[in-house]
Order: C-alpha cells, then sequence, then structure tokens
C-alpha cells in the first residue's frame, strides 16, 4: 500500500517536475513568469487527442505529436507576444500582461475549439497495472515516471554538456554580451521558448491521461509554478526537487483528507516554505535587481 | 430598461474592483492573480453572515472586508520582500486554494452548486456612489505622498530604498488596499446576483481585470476605468458570445501591447483641468504655427 502511494507520488510529482522546468527555462532566459504555460499544455494535450483519436495510434505517436505541437505554438507565440518587448527592453510588467494574456487566447481558442466538454484519452493499454516484485503498480504512473525521468535527464545532458546548450545558458546570463560574443540571441530565445513548449505538450498529455482532458487542465499548471517557488524560482535542479517533493507529501495527504483539498495543501506548503526558506531549495536570488 | 441597469450595475462593481487592481499594479507594479479570490471571500463571508446569522448588511460587509484584509495579510507577509513574480504566483496559489476550499465546503458553502437566497440589497445609486467613493479615494492616494512613494518603489526599488522609502511596507499597504476594495466589490456583487458560486472567482476573472487596467493604460486611473467600462459593457450590450468575447479581449490587448505598450491613455489623466490644459495648449500651437 504505502509503496504504491509513494510510486504514485513519484509519477505525479515527475509530472510537475516536467512543467516546472518549461517554466523556469523561460524564466531563465527571459526572467519573467511565463503564464501562459498551462493553456499551452492544455492546448497541445487536445492537438495529441484528437490526433490519437483520428489515427487510433498508439501513445509514443501521440507523445511526439504533442510535444511538436507545443514547441511550435511556442514558438509563435514568443514571436507574437514577447518578441517586441524583448527588443524595446523596457519593463518587464509588460512580459507578464503578454503571457496572461496569450495564455487566455490559447484557452479561448480550445474552448471555441472543443466546447466546455470533458475528453477521455483512448486507452493506450491491455492491462492498466503491472506486477514487479509482488507490487502491483499502475501502468500510466510507472510509465509518466520513466518518461518524465527521461526527458529531463535528455535535457540537462542538452543544457550542460552540447555548444547549444552552453549558449542557452551563457544568454540566459548576460543577454548582450551573450550577442557580442556571436551568439544569435533570438534564435536561443526561440530554442528556449520550444523547447518549453515540447515539455509542456508532454506533461499536457500526461496530465491529461491522468486525470481528464478539458479545456480548463491547464489550471494544474500552478503545481508546476509551486514547485519551482519551492525550488527557487529558475534552478531547473531545485524546481525538479520541488515538484518531487510537492508530488509526494501531496499524494500522502490526499491518502488522508482526500483530493479536494489538494490545491489547499499545496498552497500551505508554498507559503511555508516563503516564510522559512524564501531563496528556495536551490537558493535562488529573490530580491529585484537593480 | 431592468437589461440595462443590470449591465450598468456590473459595471460599476468591476469599476470598483479594478480601482483596487490599480493601486496593486498601477501605482506599485505588482500582480495579483488571486484578487479574484478575495472577492469570493467578501462575497461568501457577507452573504453568509446576512443570511445564516442574520446580521445586518452594513455591519456584514465590514466584517467580510475585515477578514478579507487579515487573510490578504497572511498572504501577503511572506511575498512582499521578494520578487514580484512571487506574488503573482502565490496569489495563483491562493485563488486556487480559495475555489477548493469553496468547493470541498459543501455543508457550508454549498459547495460547486452555489450559495443562493442573499437578499437583493445592491442597487444602482449604491453601485454609483460606492464606486464614486473608490474613485475619489484612490485618486486622492496617488497625489499623496504614500502614491508618490509607490510609485518610485514601482520604477527602481532598489532607488526607492536609497531613498529611504519603507519598500515592503509600501508594498504591503497597496495589496492590502487593494483586497479591501476587492472585496468590497465582492459584497456588492454577492447582493446584487443574490447567488454566488466557486466557478466565477477563479484566476481568469483576475486575469481579465488586469488586461482591463492595461488596456486603458496601467499608469492612470481614468484610463483604467475607461478600459474596465469599455470591456465589461460593450459585449454585454453587443451579446457575443462569452468564448468568442475571451479570444478577442486578448487578439486586442496583444496588439495594444505591441503597438502602444503604455495602453490607450498612457500617463495621461483625464480631467477637466488637464481638459482645458490640453485644449489651450493646442491652440497656443496652432497660433505659434
Amino acid at each position: 500500500m504505502s509503496i504504491q502511494i509513494i510510486i504514485n507520488g513519484l509519477a505525479v510529482g515527475s509530472v510537475y517536475a516536467l512543467i516546472a522546468t518549461g517554466f523556469s527555462l523561460i524564466f531563465n532566459i527571459l526572467k519573467f513568469s511565463n503564464f501562459s504555460h498551462g493553456a499551452l499544455m492544455t492546448l497541445s494535450a487536445f492537438i495529441g487527442y484528437f490526433f490519437a483519436v483520428k489515427t487510433g495510434s498508439s501513445l509514443i505517436p501521440v507523445i511526439i505529436v504533442s510535444m511538436l505541437a507545443g514547441g511550435l505554438v511556442a514558438y509563435i507565440g514568443e514571436f507574437v507576444a514577447f518578441r517586441k518587448i524583448t527588443l524595446r527592453s523596457t519593463s518587464p510588467v509588460y512580459y507578464f500582461v503578454s503571457s496572461i494574456t496569450l495564455g487566455t487566447l490559447y484557452e479561448g481558442i480550445v474552448t471555441i475549439w472543443v466546447g466546455p466538454n470533458f475528453y477521455n484519452y483512448p486507452r493506450f493499454f491491455q492491462s492498466m497495472v503491472v506486477n514487479i516484485g509482488g507490487f502491483v503498480i499502475s501502468k500510466p504512473d510507472l510509465i509518466m515516471f520513466i518518461s518524465s525521468c527521461l526527458a529531463l535527464a535528455l535535457l540537462v545532458i542538452f543544457i550542460q554538456k552540447t555548444r547549444l546548450g552552453r549558449a542557452l545558458r551563457s544568454v540566459s546570463f548576460d543577454r548582450d554580451t551573450a550577442g557580442l560574443m556571436g551568439i544569435n540571441v533570438f534564435g536561443i530565445i526561440q530554442l528556449a521558448f520550444f523547447i518549453s513548449g515540447a515539455l509542456a505538450g508532454l506533461s499536457g498529455v500526461f496530465l491529461g491521461i491522468n486525470y481528464t482532458l478539458y479545456p480548463q487542465l491547464g489550471n494544474l499548471v500552478v503545481k508546476g509554478f509551486i514547485a519551482s517557488v519551492i525550488g527557487g524560482l529558475g534552478s531547473i535542479f531545485g524546481a525538479v526537487v520541488g515538484a518531487i517533493l510537492l508530488g509526494l507529501t501531496e499524494t500522502l495527504l490526499i491518502n488522508f483528507v482526500g483530493s479536494g483539498y489538494a490545491p489547499v495543501f499545496s498552497f500551505l506548503i508554498m507559503l511555508a516554505f516563503l516564510l522559512i526558506r524564501p531563496q528556495g531549495i536551490a537558493g535562488s536570488n529573490v530580491q529585484e535587481k537593480a | 430598461m431592468q437589461f440595462y441597469i443590470s449591465i450598468l450595475t456590473f459595471t460599476l462593481i468591476s469599476v470598483i474592483a479594478v480601482t483596487g487592481i490599480y493601486v496593486l499594479t498601477g501605482l506599485t507594479g505588482m500582480f495579483s492573480l488571486g484578487q479574484a479570490a478575495f472577492m469570493a471571500i467578501g462575497a461568501y463571508v457577507s452573504g453568509f453572515l446576512v443570511v445564516k446569522a442574520g446580521v445586518p448588511f452594513v455591519l456584514a460587509a465590514i466584517i467580510a472586508v475585515v477578514i478579507s484584509v487579515i487573510v490578504g495579510y497572511i498572504v501577503g507577509l511572506p511575498t512582499v520582500r521578494l520578487r514580484r513574480d512571487y506574488i503573482s504566483l502565490v496569489t495563483l496559489g491562493f485563488g486556487e486554494a480559495i475555489t477548493a476550499l469553496l468547493n470541498q465546503t459543501q455543508s457550508i458553502t454549498g459547495g460547486a452548486l452555489g450559495f443562493s437566497g442573499i437578499p437583493k440589497i445592491t442597487t444602482l445609486p449604491l453601485a454609483l456612489i460606492s464606486a464614486i467613493v473608490c474613485i475619489v479615494l484612490v485618486s486622492y492616494l496617488k497625489n499623496s505622498k504614500y502614491g508618490r512613494q509607490c510609485i518610485a518603489a514601482r520604477s527602481d526599488e532598489l532607488a526607492a530604498k536609497a531613498m529611504g522609502i519603507n519598500v515592503p511596507r509600501i508594498k504591503m499597504t497597496a495589496f492590502l488596499i487593494a483586497v479591501a476594495v476587492t472585496s468590497y466589490a465582492g459584497v456588492l456583487y454577492a447582493f446584487f446576483t443574490t447567488y454566488v458560486d466557486p466557478g466565477i472567482f477563479g484566476w481568469k476573472k483576475s486575469a481579465e481585470w488586469v488586461i482591463m487596467v492595461f488596456f486603458g493604460g496601467v499608469s492612470s486611473l481614468t484610463g483604467s476605468i475607461f478600459g474596465t467600462i469599455i470591456l465589461t459593457a460593450l459585449p454585454e450590450v453587443l451579446r457575443f458570445a462569452a468564448d468568442y468575447r475571451t479570444v478577442f479581449y486578448a487578439v486586442l490587448v496583444l496588439l495594444i501591447i505591441n503597438f502602444k505598450p503604455t495602453g490607450l491613455f498612457g500617463e495621461y489623466e483625464l480631467s477637466v483641468g488637464n481638459l482645458l490644459r490640453r485644449l489651450s495648449g493646442k491652440k497656443e500651437e496652432r497660433s505659434n504655427a
């Protein structure tokens, strides 16, 4: 019983980690909180859903289609909503409004497209559970956990080991200097948006499988935000640890009190963290920069 | 006629809420995505007190606002010292938490079905007077010493600190003023519709208010109010489908941010004095040319 709860918590936490990482990527590079991330998750999850229904394909192609769709939409979104603000480099408040507006736009499009109904992904698996060494583990949970870990590992290798990843880090650190060093700054920003969108697509599909698919599914992005606050804004490592921690605590608490109170718990956990250790687990900068 | 009066009252209630948002966002540069949750607290607490406990309306309204402010203090306490991103993220989590709480406590709040049977007390004159009082107070606030400190903190927090302004306290006060005003709007709302449910107080509502403030001009109180009136009343009168309305909003605001980022009004305040000055200024320019 308790092993099952832990596995479930890890699976949920790993999806939160995907959300939080996608959010942190953008936070790092443009220093703002991307509130369109949730609606992007919904949009790409629905694209994946209709692809699955139309073609009757298995899970892997659906995930790939969703990730590509999320990446492309984020790529276009950057161009439409954030490019001019970055060029003008005025107040960061415009990023905020732009991202909220973009989120509202995505959600509005989804609502017009599918209506306010609930949708269920087709059943991708024959049996819903696997039996490993005497423990009965839910199959979606296991797949969620493994593929999230895989995606995160690939991302970390990409950021730490490749040339493009180094460019990404340098643009996050200082945009102007990176530009002077011959890095194509806007290319890198677009890349970051594409990766973030692809992560949104992946997490969207998993959330859709785990719960149901509906236009407000993106509200679950709050968990990702909370995870990155716990971990320290902008730190990918912190976001992952925070997300796993949040997923585990939430699953444990839900087991005692019921799932409806989950948002209340995650909020209280975040508030407690901000009171005790505002810089988060990884200890990022929390004060306004000059 | 009844239809137009109801639209007008709703618009005025939105205007009241937006004056609160203006203090927070326009003056201090913070964004709250849980503002609608404070509206919900105002609505539910006052409604509950009047319906279940038989408390008179005025007293219930005062208690509701006070409770909101206390809750706001707890939410604001850890966040005002940190980067501004935190207040948006924390209030977003707070809004979701309140919605979940309202949905779960079915025996008290009616859960997802909503809380009904609230007497209809809010009338057009009451909403109008409240709106005018709020606008006048906020415009005084903008021109006071406190308002200038807020604007200084918004423009450059570090510089403001160096000038001896207690920035966390300024931010907290602005947040609490916004909370008080919004929860009062919630009281008016509950006693106008006679029915509230948790669904209408999500973060979308808060985001909509921020969009309204930006549409009119974030640095201008009259601009924000103008934006609210246009964006609340116009779609109601034209009877757009609600879904298309949000898309329409979003496209409009994206256009404004891309092409006129200070909003329709910019820094300009609409007032008799400014209007006269502008008119006479134009005349002078013409005579010079």
